[in-house]
Formats: structure tokens, sequence, C-alpha cells
């Protein structure tokens, strides 16, 4: 895969208008940033080829590190905490000239100049909470917690920057059972609906203004910065000029005014945040062009017809991922299965790692995956492939041992040969059963297929954290709507198939079982 | 035509399941191997179509040794019935019949002509029954299907195990009455694992009674009755005839 890789490199180098892969995190802003970017390359006449929702900062630091994408935008504060793993310094110029150079030594990843705004956390309330009306800094809140409840982002419950060093240097004392680690996203219509009562937010983020929320003072400076700038790996940039010009334009270009504004239009109007960066570029006079005046979509149905392009595309990317893993498992499950049970001592050891796999959360399997296959198609392939082995080779094995002795005995002593006995008795009378592990597996996996959009795999989990991320419950639909329905007509398409596969005997028996 | 010598089988070492069992049956002649649970009868059934394969011993089917042939070759010589027919349940009566013969690539048009006259033979029409699951049939049907199938290739010898034993009586004995009517017709050579005193004495010219591995008396239902070989046979033929 690797190896792969590098030729796909090499050829990119041979061929000048290979598209460049952008990536992006899951959230407004990123998308906003790299759509940014990806406008400008468009046009000059690059090719550009978008890998947005990367879920967080691993996935996407690890894609751009093993040549799955070629840049991305991430944070001076992320790079130096998160991935560093370096903690005290607090100065944006300095943090910034460290990560640069320390990505160069360690990854070869450049790093540009920041594009301008400061995103780092803020704590932050709702304006009009009576209680907290007196409190403008975090040290007044020490010690006063005990009944509040806070939400945070999943990441900053891990950082060396998050939850732990906020709570010790400012006195928090927030019990552990208020404390709700959550989608980002979700996050402001938890504290706008009272469902918490503090959260760490974005300080760019377009909902502050939007849901009446407001920052406490980091009166002790606790919050690294967070300035924003693309990454990329330093020998791409010096093949691609084009690249390192145009990411020039946006360096120190965006203001935080700017930026809340773009994420509001994005987060609370609904508006694509391609437009939204159309509209800004065109503004900056980098690109011409009219602005667009948005229209705001209002029905879901309307929603959906608009973007039925978008709609098909990801509805047959779904399938093909799910079909393949299916296709594949099936190629595998169904003569693992049988010869597990000829080799019962074989089964013992195979069926607890089988189990194993199965057992482990689809998000931390797509991330082990990463540094082995990178992002895109093939760890998703692979995690959802794993993930159909368990129903199918158990239901192959459970099917082909529940064949009664007596019919394969029988079959034995007319004259069958083994191989005569496995394809005309023992099969034929397991398939309702290698059926259901298939119905299961169809179903596990066209369900779990929405997880590979974290990975850059695309399909219809696409749009689901698209909308999870910009609070757009239009968006989320489009994604949730047709993934239940395709695993509702796969489980429906296999029930029926199963009447015209097994035999009318097997099922006369069956029902007179019943 | 069947010739049976000095037969054993020995499991895991140590276990003398048969130990040397010898007998012969002419042609057309039924023989029924009867004895108690465990006493080695469908063990000895099975060497005989190498579904176990005997410690020690010979069997000959005409002058052909079943040790001359591999398994599956010797096996399709042989008919094979077993207790509640074995039909495989996910096919028709007429594909369950033909089964073998497809497999062995007979002609289609024999397949079809000699189907059509076994269902004959077993007294249920091929209209009326071919296309039938063995579900769809009763017991007794289903043994008769059992039957047409273990003739489909013409054998000259076969084997049943317990055939009747899951029949209610009434059906059984007009079973037993068509069994032995067809096969004076078809004068083949059978053997007949049973347990049933009564349905040995009316089917079995040659009756074999087996104990603990070893044969006690080979002979006729009047050597039974008359002449028992010792009190263990004249128990086992007190207690179980008419029961």
């Amino acid at each position: 895969m690797n190896k792969f890789l590098i030729c796909l490199f090499f050829i990119s180098n041979l061929y000048a208008n290979v598209p460049i892969i952008i990536g992006s995190k899951s959230f407004s802003e990123s998308v906003i940033n790299s759509e940014m970017l990806a406008l400008l390359l468009e046009d000059s006449g690059e090719k550009v080829i978008r890998k947005f929702s990367l879920g967080g900062t691993k996935v996407a630091f690890d894609a751009l590190n093993h040549g799955g994408i070629h840049v991305y935008p991430d944070y001076t504060g992320t790079g130096y905490v998160m991935i560093l793993k370096m903690n005290g310094e607090r100065e944006p110029k300095k943090v910034h000239e460290i990560v640069s150079r320390q990505f160069l030594d360690k990854y070869g990843i450049a790093w540009s100049k920041p594009l301008g705004f400061n995103n780092t956390y803020a704590l932050t309330i709702r304006k009009n909470d009576k209680e907290l009306s007196s409190i403008k800094t975090i040290s007044e809140l020490a010690g006063k917690l005990g009944a509040y409840k806070l939400g945070a982002p999943y990441e900053f419950m891990e950082r060396k920057d998050g939850y732990k060093g906020m709570a010790s240097e400012y006195g928090l004392n927030f019990s552990q059972e208020n404390i709700v680690s959550m989608n980002a996203g979700l996050m402001y219509s938890a504290i706008k609906d009272k469902q918490v009562d503090f959260i760490v937010s974005y300080s760019t983020d377009g909902r502050i203004k939007a849901f009446n929320l407001r920052i406490l003072k980091d009166d002790k400076n606790y919050f690294p910065p967070y300035n924003p700038a693309f990454l990329a790996k330093a020998d791409f940039l010096k093949q691609n000029p084009v690249l390192k010009e145009t990411i020039q334009k946006l360096e120190g270009l965006i203001s935080e005014d700017e930026m809340i504004e773009m994420n509001d239009q994005v987060d609370r109007l609904k508006q694509d945040p391609k437009d939204v960066a159309r509209n800004f570029l065109i503004n900056k006079k980098l690109l011409k062009g009219e602005i667009i005046n948005q229209e705001v979509q209002t029905s879901f149905i309307s929603f959906a017809y608009s973007r039925k392009g978008e709609l098909l595309k990801l509805v047959i990317e779904h399938l093909w991922l799910s079909f393949s893993a299916i296709f594949f498992a099936l190629l595998i499950s169904l003569p693992l299965g049988v010869l597990l049970t000829r080799k019962e001592k074989a089964a013992k050891l195979i069926f607890p790692v089988i189990n194993t796999i199965q057992t482990i959360p689809s998000l931390a399997l797509l991330g082990f995956l990463i540094p082995i296959l990178g992002i895109g198609f093939a760890p998703a392939a692979l995690a959802l492939f794993l993930y159909s082995l368990l129903p199918l080779v158990r239901n192959t094995y459970e099917g082909i041992r529940a064949v009664d002795r007596n019919f394969v005995e029988a079959s034995r002593g007319i004259g069958l040969t083994n191989t005569q006995i496995l394809f005309k008795v023992e099969i034929p009378l397991a398939l309702p059963i290698i059926l259901a592990g298939l119905r299961t597996a169809t179903v596990i996996v066209i369900g779990t297929a929405t997880l590979a959009a974290l990975i850059g795999a695309g399909g219809l989990g696409d749009p689901i954290f698209r909308g999870v991320s910009t609070v757009n419950s239009n968006l989320i639909l489009l994604g949730a709507i047709p993934s239940a329905l395709l695993a509702i007509i796969a489980d429906k398409f296999i029930g029926w198939s199963e009447t015209q596969l097994v035999s009318k005997g097997i099922r006369l028996a069956k029902k007179r079982r019943a | 035509m069947i010739k049976v010598e000095n037969l054993r089988k020995t499991f895991n070492g140590n276990i003398h399941a048969v130990k040397g069992v010898s007998f012969s049956l002419e042609k057309g002649e039924i023989g029924c191997i009867i004895g108690t649970s465990g006493c080695g009868k469908t063990t000895t059934l099975k060497m005989i179509n190498r579904l176990i394969e005997p410690t020690d011993g010979k069997i000959l089917v005409g002058s052909d040794d079943a040790r001359s042939v591999d398994p599956v070759t010797w096996r399709r010589k042989i008919g094979y019935v077993i207790q509640k027919a074995g039909l495989l349940p996910h096919l028709t009566v007429k594909d369950n019949i033909s089964l073998l013969s497809k497999i062995m690539k007979r002609d289609r048009d024999f397949i079809t002509r000699r189907v059509d006259e076994l269902m004959g033979i077993i007294n249920m029409p091929y209209d009326q029954f071919a296309n039938r699951y063995p579900i769809e049939l009763s017991g007794g049907q289903q043994q008769r299907v059992g039957i047409a199938r273990a003739l489909m290739e013409d054998p000259p010898v076969m084997l049943m195990d317990e055939p009747f034993g899951a029949l209610d009586p009434i059906t059984r004995n007009s079973l037993h009455e068509e069994f032995w009517n067809l096969n004076e017709k078809l004068h083949k050579t059978i053997i007949i694992v049973t347990h049933d005193m009564d349905e040995a004495f009316k089917l079995g010219h040659k009756i074999i009674l087996m104990h603990k591995g070893e044969i006690t008396q080979v002979g006729t239902k009047e050597d039974f009755l008359e002449r028992p070989a010792n009190a263990f046979v004249e128990d086992f033929v007190q207690g179980h005839s008419g029961e």
C-alpha cells in the first residue's frame, strides 16, 4: 500500500495536472478555510479533490503524514499540544516558530504563515444566565461550580491544555458526573437549551453571536494561541509552486470578526460553505464574480431535491463501499465457515479472534487502520469487511453443523462423495441460516458505513457529520434517511431472495414447525 | 450372492463391537439381522457398505471383494435404506430418487423413465407425487420413496437399517406385505437390521440373531421356534414375539 502511494506520488510529479487533494476537519471553519484554498486553486486551473469532514486532528494529520491528502488547515496550538505533546509556551509567534521547525524536522511538513484570526478555546456561558451575571473572568469561578454542568468537545477532555490543566490552573470544581463530553457542534445547542451551563467553545464560533452567548475572560492566559495555517509536505510544496503561491494569498487575510461572520452564515443561516468562501474571496478581490445571495432552505424535500446530484453520488459511494466489503467477506467467510466445521480445533482458535474484532468499537477500528492503509476507501472497506466476518462465518459454521447427521449419513450411504455431500446436501440445508447471517452482516455494514466519512471514504455519513458539526438538520437527514432506507431495502431484498434460493421443501418444513 | 466372512470391528483398540461374524445369502434371499441394542447389528450392516471400515474380515458381493474398490464406488453398487428414509428435505420426490443417477451423469431420458417406473412399483403415481417434497408425504410414503431411491441404480444387494421402525403398526404391516411381494418380483438380495422379531419372522428367509458382537444362531423361522440354539435364543424369541 505504501509502495502504491509512493508510485502514485512519482506519477503525480510526472504529470503536472494531477489533482491536489485538500483535506479539512469536520467543523465549518475548517471546511470554509479549505474551500477558500480549493476555489483559488481551481481558479488558477488546478484540479482539486476535496476530502472534507475528516473527523478530528488525528485523522486529518495522519492522512497528510501518510499521503492520503496533500494539504489541510490546522491550528498552531493543536500542532503544539496535540501532535508535538508540548506545553508551556503561550506567545503566538513563538508557538508558530516552534511548530514550523519541529514539523519540518520530524515529519517533513511545512506550516504556512497564519491566516489571521485566533480561534482558541473559550469558557462560555449564556448572556442571560442570571446566577452568573456578575462573573466576568474564569478566576471568579474558583470553587463555586459544584452544581453546574459543563459541556466540552471530546478533544478538550483529552489534550494537555484541555480540561485537567484548566481546572487546576483556575481551581474549577465541576463534579465528574456534571461534565459531558460531546460533539463540538451539538454543544452550542446544548447550552442554548440549558442542558449545560458552561461550554468550552471556540472563540470564533458563529453561534456565540447567534445564540446570545458570552465568553469569560481567560485572565491567566491559560489557553495557548490557535492560529490556523495550511500544512503540506515540504517536498510537495516545492513541486507545486502554484499551491504555495495560492496559500500565500490567504495568509493574514481573515480577521476574527470575519471568521465569526462566516461561521455564523454556515452554522446558523445554513449557507453552503462553498458559497460563503466564494463570497468572501470576491469581496477581497481574489476571485471575480457575483456575490451569491443565498436562498434559505426550508423544507427537507426541497433541500434534498436541490442536492439530488450530490445525494446520488453519496448513495453510490455508500453502496459501493458496503457491497465490496460484503462481497469479499462472503468470498472468505463461506469457505472458512465450512472449513471450520471440519477442523473443530481451528474453530476454537479462530472464533475468539473474530469475536474480538466484532467488539472493537467502529471508530477505534477505523483509527487503527489509518496508519496502515491511510484514509479513504481501503481502510473503510477493510473495517466493514472485518465487521461482517462474524455473522457470516458463524452462521455458515452453525448452519452446516445444524444439518441433521442422518441426512449426511444417508447420502454417504447411497454413494455421495464428501464434496457432493457438501454442495448437494449440507449447503442447501444450511442456506436459511447462512442467508440470515448475510442479512445481519448487510444491515450492520450499511449502518456502519456512515462512519466511513470520518476517514474520508465518503458515503452517506458525509452529510450526517457535516450536518452535526454545522447544526444543519437538513444535512443530517440527507444522510440519515437514505442510509436507513438502504438498510431496510437490503434487508427486504435478502428476505425475498431467501424465498427464491431456499428450497420450497425446507420452507414448508420450517412453516410446519412454527 | 453376498458372503460375509469373519467380520470384526474394534473401536479404540479394545472395544470389540463385532467379534467375527460370518454368514451368506443367495440371490433373492432376505436376511434379517436381529438383536438387542448394542449387539453390533448396525455396525455389521455399516461395515458391509463401508460406512464403517472393518478391522478384519472379508465381504464379497458376487465375486467382487469390497476391498478391491474405493468406498464410494462400492456403495453405489449397494442400495441403502435407513430409518425415517433419510430423504433430503430440500429435494422433491423425483429428485430424491434420481439424486445418485444424476451425480453419476446418467442419460436424462433414462432417469425420467426409471423414476416413472419405480414410482409405479411403489404405488405412488408419478403425476401425483413426483414434485412433492418429503414433508408433504406420510411416513409410509417417505419409506417407499426411500426404497425407490435405493433401487434406482438397480443394485443386486440392498441394505436396510430398521426401515420400518418409525412407522405405526398398521402402516408397517401393509408395507411388510407390499415389500415382500415386491421382492418376489425383483429378486434382490436384502439384509434388514431390525429389533422386531415379528418383522424378522415375516420378512426373513434367514434370521441372524446377534448378541454381544457375535452370532448366536442363523436359521429360518422354524429353526428359531423349534430348535433354538440355547436358552438365550429361546428367551429372546418368546420375549419378542407377539410384542
